[in-house]
């Protein structure tokens, strides 16, 4: 497990730093799908770190749960965009209140060992 | 085992990869332009445009409106240059033509020593009664008649306009020749006065005379316009 983390902290500062040396800057007009975007997949990380503390990770769930959030995050504020309805706030607080809850699963998975 | 490891790589550097393009996006404010400044620039666009949309029917209208203020003025110039012609008409400063007579008058020949020369007075009595017949135009000897016009003996001319005329005299007048010619032809009339008294004179219809104009410029020192009258 230890090894997971390890690598799961290697690829996170290999993508900082291919995302800080790469040139290209996304427009502006698209930060809100991006952010969401970044927050679901924080979700779907943080579920993915319950779940193998948990003992029941599943590649093809975490995966697909990765980009399929990140996708129905944006959609959503795309979506909200269209329909003048700010769609993105129901993504912030579902992603969000999940976050938490992983966040508080992983807490006490780790204080109960 | 090593597909987990794979994925877990893989998601982390995509959220690495994330995270750090909305970090710089996010930071990027100030080089690019907000989102909520653009939305914000389009609504002042459509404003702008429905504005100017606005304004040209505005533009249009008030054009009409000096086109048509252009055409009264054009209507006006015209009315106002036909009010000159009018105006010059009557001062006799500009030729006039028409139907009219011609008034010959000269002294008999045929008897010498005769006491009676066509004098000023004849021609006075003339001109009144071609007026008095409703002439519109009257010309003695070339020399237009105006309501300044004075018909009157200096030593042995007869001076018209303070130029000299010399017999025989030609009067021409514009108006109604059959209302000028049986005025002055009338039985007992002036014209039957003046050939008894031995003048030759005759009276001819014409359907075309031609009244000079008046030659001199004309002076009105003391006459001034009453304004309260107009």
């Amino acid at each position: 497990m230890w090894l997971g983390i390890w690598l799961a902290a290697i690829g996170l500062v290999l993508g900082m730093v291919i995302g800080f040396n790469v040139p290209f800057v996304f427009p502006q007009a698209y930060g809100k799908y991006m952010g969401l975007a970044v927050l679901a997949a924080l979700d779907s990380v943080f579920g993915g770190v319950r779940a193998s503390m948990e003992g029941r990770f599943d590649n093809a769930i975490f995966i697909s749960g990765f980009f399929s959030n990140a996708l129905l995050a944006a959609g959503l504020v795309f979506i909200g965009d269209r329909l003048a309805v700010e769609l993105y706030t129901a993504a912030i607080v579902a992603f969000g209140v999940r976050l938490f809850q992983n966040l508080g699963a992983i807490r006490r998975h780790l204080l109960k060992k | 085992m090593a597909h987990r490891y794979v994925s877990i790589t893989l998601v982390a550097l995509i959220l690495g990869l994330m995270l750090v393009f909305q970090f710089r996006t996010a930071n990027n404010r100030i080089e690019g332009v907000p989102y909520d400044r653009a939305h914000e620039l389009a609504v002042e666009l459509k404003n702008l445009t429905r504005e100017r949309a606005g304004l040209k029917a505005e533009a249009e209208d008030l054009e009409q409106k000096l086109f048509r203020a252009r055409q009264g003025y054009a209507q006006a110039k015209e009315t106002l240059e036909a009010e000159v012609e009018r105006a010059a008409i009557v001062a006799g400063l500009t030729p006039v033509t028409g139907t009219g007579v011609r008034v010959l008058v000269a002294t008999g020949a045929q008897t010498p020593g005769e006491l009676f020369a066509v004098r000023d007075e004849d021609l006075l009595k003339l001109v009144n009664e071609l007026r008095a017949a409703g002439a519109e135009a009257l010309s003695l000897n070339g020399q237009r008649l105006l309501s300044t016009s004075e018909i009157r003996i200096a030593g042995t001319f007869i001076n018209v306009n303070t130029q000299k005329i010399t017999p025989p005299y030609e009067i021409l007048a514009v108006g109604d020749p059959v209302a000028l010619k049986s005025n002055l032809e009338i039985k007992g009339g002036l014209v039957e006065t003046l050939r008894d008294w031995r003048m030759v004179v005759t009276v001819e219809s014409m359907d075309r005379v031609v009244v000079p104009a008046y030659k001199k410029a004309l002076r009105y020192e003391y006459a001034k316009p009453l304004k309260e009258a107009a």
